[in-house]
């Protein structure tokens, strides 16, 4: 019989002298400052271009996977990476401490990545998954997943990986995106709906509708 | 609380993201409802599967490249935009400068040209007699005139003063007067001053 009470995701701890609609943010400018992240960008808008360059090989692989998720294709995903740094650099003096980087970084990723799905030329054609096929393909045959116990739960592990991903990336782009965000960097509620500019409350139930749909769709691997 | 409602508060519980009275009634919930727990199992494996996907992807150098080029090109831009800008600004306050200048200039001719009242240059000839004319005849101390009235004083008086009409040797002791036949002669003129005491033959006019 399953536990009555319910397991909590393991997250960040918080400060708890921070008041729990500013937990996550840094409060103060030495708070701030003692980000590395927040540090960094601190930097950047000195016109630090080393910094500039840290704070790319930080933060775009996250950036990366993000957005591959998110409009489906590893091209395009390379594009709008290219894109939110642009961004980033360009807008670097609108960065304001008190929130944090991640937060602001994955808003802007979150704006571009909806901004190609609205694009009106564009299908929503979600062919990493055919791609990935192929690159299986060509790979040879599959070494077995080393985290897994038997060879069989190595191959089930990557299936239900890759029906994941299909069944993610199928999602409506709100929910999608609201899913994203809180798997990212251990995104809070409250910072999910600051980048989505809704209410917290809003994301509960796109979580909800999200999560309600990808149970369904992976009643057979899960 | 009903299933339904429990249901739409698991991911959140998931998630810690749950306030405890909330909480407390889900907790409650499930103790007594099997197919909750069920669906509860079910909404953390999800989860729990979205968690262990990779959140990083290796980046290629050719994305990193294509990034800080165009991070570089982003950065240029912005300098030449401002540079743009100070030059578009910069003529500004030299034409404020200038503009500034030629008003101050103007003010200044302008209040010089209203200081100037004619009857003051007819005060200012050498008067011989009594000292109390000479008083009378002198206009008060120069003082500041609104523009208007300033040239209208430039005007010369139709008559002369009643004092100088009764004095007419005021008039003689003005060396323009004294000079008054070289006036016919304006090449003369040209050359000789009014003053000038040499003898006539001397400025004598070539033409005439």
């Amino acid at each position: 019989m399953a536990s009555a009470t319910v397991p909590e995701r393991e997250r960040p701890p918080r400060d708890p002298l921070v008041p729990a609609d500013e937990a996550g943010a840094p409060a103060t400018p030495g708070a701030a400052a003692a980000d590395p992240d927040v540090a960094l960008m601190l930097r950047v808008q000195e016109g630090d271009q080393a910094a500039f360059q840290e704070l790319f090989r930080k933060l775009s692989p996250r950036v990366l996977q993000y957005t591959r998720r998110f409009v489906g294709s590893d091209a395009l995903a390379e594009e709008v990476t290219q894109d939110v740094f642009v961004q980033i650099f360009r807008f670097r003096h609108r960065y304001r401490p008190q929130s944090r980087l991640s937060t602001w970084v994955f808003t802007i990723a979150t704006n571009l990545c909806l901004n190609e799905l609205r694009r009106p030329e564009r299908h929503l054609r979600v062919d990493l998954w055919e791609r990935r096929d192929a690159e299986e393909r060509h790979e040879g045959p599959q070494l077995p997943d080393p985290d897994a116990v038997t060879p069989e739960a190595g191959a089930a592990g990557r299936e239900l990986a890759r029906q994941l991903e299909v069944a993610v990336g199928a999602l409506p782009p709100k929910q999608r995106a609201a899913l994203l965000l809180s798997r990212v960097d251990g995104l809070a509620y409250r910072d999910v709906a600051e980048s989505l500019g809704c209410t917290e409350g809003a994301v509960k139930a796109l979580l909800f509708r999200a999560t309600q749909t990808l149970k369904k769709n992976l009643r057979d691997f899960l | 609380m009903r299933c339904g409602r429990a249901q739409k508060h698991m991911t959140a519980a998931v998630d810690g993201e749950l306030g405890p009275r909330q909480r407390g009634a889900l907790d409650r919930h499930l103790a007594g409802c099997d197919p909750c727990r069920r669906e509860l199992a079910a909404t953390e494996r999800t989860l729990r599967a979205l968690d262990a996907l990779p959140m990083e992807r290796a980046v290629s150098d050719g994305l990193e490249q294509t990034t800080l080029r165009r991070v570089r090109l982003a950065a240029a831009e912005e300098e030449e935009r401002a540079h743009r800008r100070w030059r578009l600004w910069l003529p500004i306050p030299a034409f404020a400068v200038a503009t500034v200048a030629v008003l101050v200039l103007a003010v200044g001719i302008l209040t010089r040209t209203g200081e100037a009242p004619a009857p003051r240059a007819v005060a200012s000839a050498p008067l011989k007699p009594s000292a109390e004319r000479l008083a009378r005849a002198q206009p008060a101390p120069p003082t500041r005139r609104p523009r208007a009235e300033a040239r209208q004083a430039v005007e010369p008086p139709a008559e002369p003063p009643a004092e100088l009409a009764a004095a007419p040797d005021l008039f003689m002791n003005l060396p323009i007067l004294k000079n008054m036949e070289r006036l016919e002669h304006f090449e003369a003129i040209q050359t000789t001053t009014l003053d000038d005491e040499t003898p006539s033959g001397q400025a004598e006019p070539s033409s005439g």
